[in-house]
């Protein structure tokens, strides 16, 4: 895999990482909850590969 | 089939004002139309029972690269503003051009316009120079409610102007027109209509405070603070977008996302105060949030209104209007269908409405040039309003999205009035085309 | 535990549910291996990484039948899945590889030129992930692929592309479009190490015509239609001509324009002494103003809106209820190659190419295209790839 596709890649983990943080210290708002596993969905089958 | 197709968008429709009436945000809103449109779709077997989730999700990665391009655009200006510099280049500007109004006014209208007209995205130059030029703009004496304005605007214009439009772009993709002879077409009425914007928005002062208290009042700037250390990053971000132009056999494709992260990374390194990036990253992914979920939600939607025929007849009835009143409802039409699905509805009517144009012997370029002015409107219109809401973020406006609208609405009918009259007149217009090659 | 944590959760696992179900679903489509049977007439199996290193180990390799005659004569390449949504022409090349002997002269086929397209699908158009065709022996089932190599191949794009070498700007989409990157360069982004490699291939075997395989939209001028350059014009027409009045279908011929970069029938002609032609069959399922996209639609190409744009004048084919049949389409393709050889080796004796037991229109139309596949299961292992 070419070193700019992998650095990609970890540019989406960077991304997952911080969406799941909010995700978990989000204590309140249902809305806000939903909207971060909605982001989360394309950004980790991307790293799966999978899409 | 029409019937069922009808049925299926009244379901849409009801499942979102249903969803807004519970105090849904638009986001959710929009996914409720989704599935809901989905779900009904599944009666008829468009989509099969067992596709519904495979096509939600596979709408998901629509915008995928747009989602990084906000994410890392807005990480690395997040870093800049907090390392100080955003402060410092306003500081500068009222310093130096506070008494010069039609300079300061003309200079921010290309900050703004030049980050969108190398990317393509309106949003990257609200990202990127939003927050400086909209305190700058504050600091001229005018109101919050009209500096949205001007940033949604121009900013708007700068996704249309040359080099990347992406619209064009999408469009010519798909209809096998190269994008080429775009330049002129583009370029004069955008910093026509830029002016025009900046000194009727802007030109009148509202407020008038002395520049020495001006200056006292904002705020302080860490006293490490250089030009160098403000302009390095941005040279490195234009510097790695212009050098692919200028070599572009030789220079990897980096795309914008990694552009961005070496931005950030230069700004990081160079500021003057500690900067804690993991937490000012996650606060700013918290911020971004709704733009990002709209983007999810928007391919989500658009997956769903073409499986379920929607999308196409919805393309049907735009393309089958007559013709004066297509010309007319161009200024509904188009706005709306971006407002509705951004950058999608190049694709589903700028793809149809391009040919169809051209078969009856209009220009294909010119007609596309004008088309490319009215889409950006639609980017302050609910669902999405894209450009609308990260205007009034980065201005920090704090009254009603409505009255911020309300305060376009000179700009708004010149450039809808321009960009339909360019429709019309395409054929008449070719010269700019030849005179772009 | 408080309710709050409660939804949590239960949103959690409904979004997880719904992306293990998703995923899965795109996942196998990805993996999906077609099985395709190798004629009589397929002496030599290659790959396209063999012409150029650059691709080898990656999605974009794919493979390269050559079906060599007893007797020397021209050569005559046929590439199809240029863009993977467009399957007439798959369908149109399988046929000619599982039934074509050739007698003299050399044919080359690339069934899935653009390999990581068809492993692709295109997020926001709702395309079905499969479509099947029946044949005698049950349904022979592909996969539905997309018009532009997949990111997980090739990523990130650009935000705008410039063509190599003529510095044309053109969509960042087209970065991954294999009917924008030719004549392509070994060290370019991989879809243009893939039209680098084809382009090796027509100058190191000396390939005299090229066909490139294509479907388009009804409301697309350039439908229905062959493309050619200024060098192969005469063949086009005379090819146009001909089908017309011997086998009485409509297909006119469109010159390549030389102001649009990127293209096969227009770098093809540039970069090499190859003749080539791009041909155009029409695909309503592509069109934007359709109803549902579903198999149906893209098989039988019936659809009430374009009907009704039909009768307003608005498309470029001509349209009634009974569609765009698949049928028609696989055979437009058949008969226009056939035709394409028999004009080429009119003019070019010495370069013969005659290939024998390929069906014309009519034969297609008359039996279906499954009418053509040989199955799978029941053949010889060593005559089987899969793509």
């Amino acid at each position: 895999m070419p070193l700019i596709m992998i650095i990609y890649y970890v540019i989406c983990v960077y991304l997952i990482a911080l969406l799941l943080w909010n995700f978990i210290k989000e204590k309140k708002s249902v809305n806000d909850m939903l909207l971060y596993l909605l982001v989360l969905i394309p950004l980790i089958l991307r790293v799966l590969r999978v899409k | 089939m029409q019937i069922q197709i009808g049925i299926i968008l009244v379901v849409m429709i009801a499942a979102y004002v249903l969803a807004k009436a519970k105090k849904l945000s638009v986001e959710i809103s929009m996914l409720a139309a989704a599935v809901a449109g989905g779900v009904a779709g599944v009666f008829v077997q468009t989509p099969p029972a067992g596709q519904l989730a495979r096509h939600l999700i596979e709408g998901s990665f629509t915008y995928l690269d747009v989602i990084l391009v906000f994410s890392t655009a807005t990480i690395f200006m997040a870093i800049v503003n907090e390392s100080g510099g955003v402060n410092y280049v306003v500081r500068v500007t009222i310093k130096y051009f506070y008494n010069l109004r039609i300079i300061a006014l003309l200079l921010l209208m290309f900050i703004i316009l030049i980050p969108g007209a190398l990317t393509g995205a309106g949003s990257v130059s609200l990202l990127v120079v939003g927050a400086p030029t909209a305190l700058a703009l504050g600091y001229l004496g005018i109101p919050n409610r009209k500096v949205a304005a001007i940033l949604f605007i121009v900013a708007g214009l700068s996704a249309a102007a040359p080099p990347v439009n992406i619209w064009a772009m999408i469009t010519c993709a798909g209809t096998a027109i190269p994008y080429v002879g775009f330049e002129l077409p583009l370029a004069i009425p955008v910093l026509i209509l830029g002016i025009f914007t900046m000194l009727t928005l802007g030109w009148k002062r509202e407020s008038r405070m002395d520049k020495q208290a001006v200056l006292q009042e904002m705020p302080e700037v860490p006293a490490k603070m250089s030009w160098w250390r403000v302009l390095l990053p941005f040279l490195v971000f234009f510097g790695l977008v212009i050098a692919y132009r200028i070599w572009p056999f030789d220079v990897p494709i980096l795309g914008l996302p990694l552009q961005f992260v070496a931005a950030a990374l230069v700004a990081w390194l160079l500021s003057p105060k500690k900067i804690n990036i993991l937490k000012l990253s996650s606060d700013t992914m918290r911020r971004l949030l709704p733009l990002l979920a709209t983007m999810v939600v928007v391919g989500m939607l658009q997956q769903i209104m073409t499986i379920t025929g929607v999308r196409g007849m919805l393309s049907y009835a735009v393309i089958s209007t007559p013709l004066i009143l297509l010309f007319i409802s161009l200024a509904i039409v188009i706005p709306v269908s971006e407002g509705v699905l951004t950058y999608g509805a190049a694709a589903i009517l700028g793809i149809p409405l391009i040919w169809f144009l051209d078969s009856i012997g209009l220009h294909a370029t010119v007609a596309l040039s004008g088309l490319s002015l009215l889409w950006p409107l639609g980017d302050g219109l609910p669902p999405t309003a894209l450009i609308g809401r990260l205007s009034v973020m980065v201005s920090d406006y704090k009254g009603s999205y409505w009255s911020f609208l309300k305060s376009t609405w000179l700009p708004w009918i010149v450039i809808t009035v321009v960009g339909i009259l360019m429709v019309v007149f395409s054929a008449k217009l070719d010269f700019l085309v030849r005179w772009s090659m | 535990m408080p309710r709050i944590q409660l939804i949590k959760i239960l949103l959690l696992a409904v979004v997880v549910a719904a992306m293990i179900n998703g995923g899965m679903e795109l996942y196998k489509h990805r993996h999906y291996q077609l099985p395709i049977v190798a004629g009589p007439g397929v002496t030599k199996v290659s790959k396209l990484s063999e012409y150029c290193e650059g691709i080898k180990g990656t999605m974009a390799d794919t493979n390269v039948f050559f079906l060599e005659g007893r007797e020397p004569g021209g050569k005559m390449l046929i590439m199809a899945n240029t863009h993977s949504n467009e399957p007439a022409a798959l369908l149109a090349t399988l046929i000619f590889m599982e039934n074509a002997v050739v007698e003299k002269g050399t044919l080359i086929l690339i069934p899935m030129f653009n390999h990581s397209g068809s492993r692709n699908t295109r997020p926001g158009d709702g395309y079905p992930l499969y479509f099947e065709i029946p044949t005698d022996w049950g349904s022979k089932k592909f996969r539905m692929g997309n018009r532009d190599a997949s990111w997980l191949d090739q990523w990130p794009d650009p935000d705008v592309y410039v063509h190599y070498p003529d510095r044309q700007l053109l969509s960042f989409i087209d970065t991954r479009n294999t009917n924008r990157t030719w004549p392509g360069r070994p060290g370019g982004p991989l879809m243009e190490r893939v039209t680098y490699a084809a382009m090796q291939i027509i100058r190191e075997e000396k390939v005299d015509i090229v066909i490139d395989v294509h479907g388009a939209e009804t409301m697309f001028p350039v439908t229905n239609c062959i493309v050619a350059p200024e060098k192969s014009m005469r063949i086009a027409t005379m090819t146009t001509l001909t089908v017309k009045a011997r086998e009485k279908f409509d297909n006119h011929v469109e010159p390549s324009p030389s102001g649009f970069r990127g293209l096969s029938h227009r770098e093809i002609g540039d970069f090499s002494d190859a003749m080539p032609f791009l041909l155009e069959a029409p695909i309503p399922f592509l069109d934007q103003p359709t109803g549902p996209k579903t198999v149906e639609l893209l098989l039988d190409g019936k659809d009430p809106f374009l009907l009704s744009l039909s009768k307003k004048g608005l498309l470029f084919v001509p349209y009634d209820e009974t569609g765009w049949p698949i049928e028609k389409r696989v055979g437009q393709h058949c008969s226009v190659i056939q035709e394409l050889m028999r004009q080429f080796t009119r003019k070019f004796p010495e370069k013969t190419i005659a290939v024998q037991n390929v069906p014309k229109y009519a034969d297609v139309v008359k039996n279906g295209v499954g009418y053509y596949y040989h199955n799978p299961d029941e053949t010889d292992k060593k005559s089987v790839y899969f793509n």
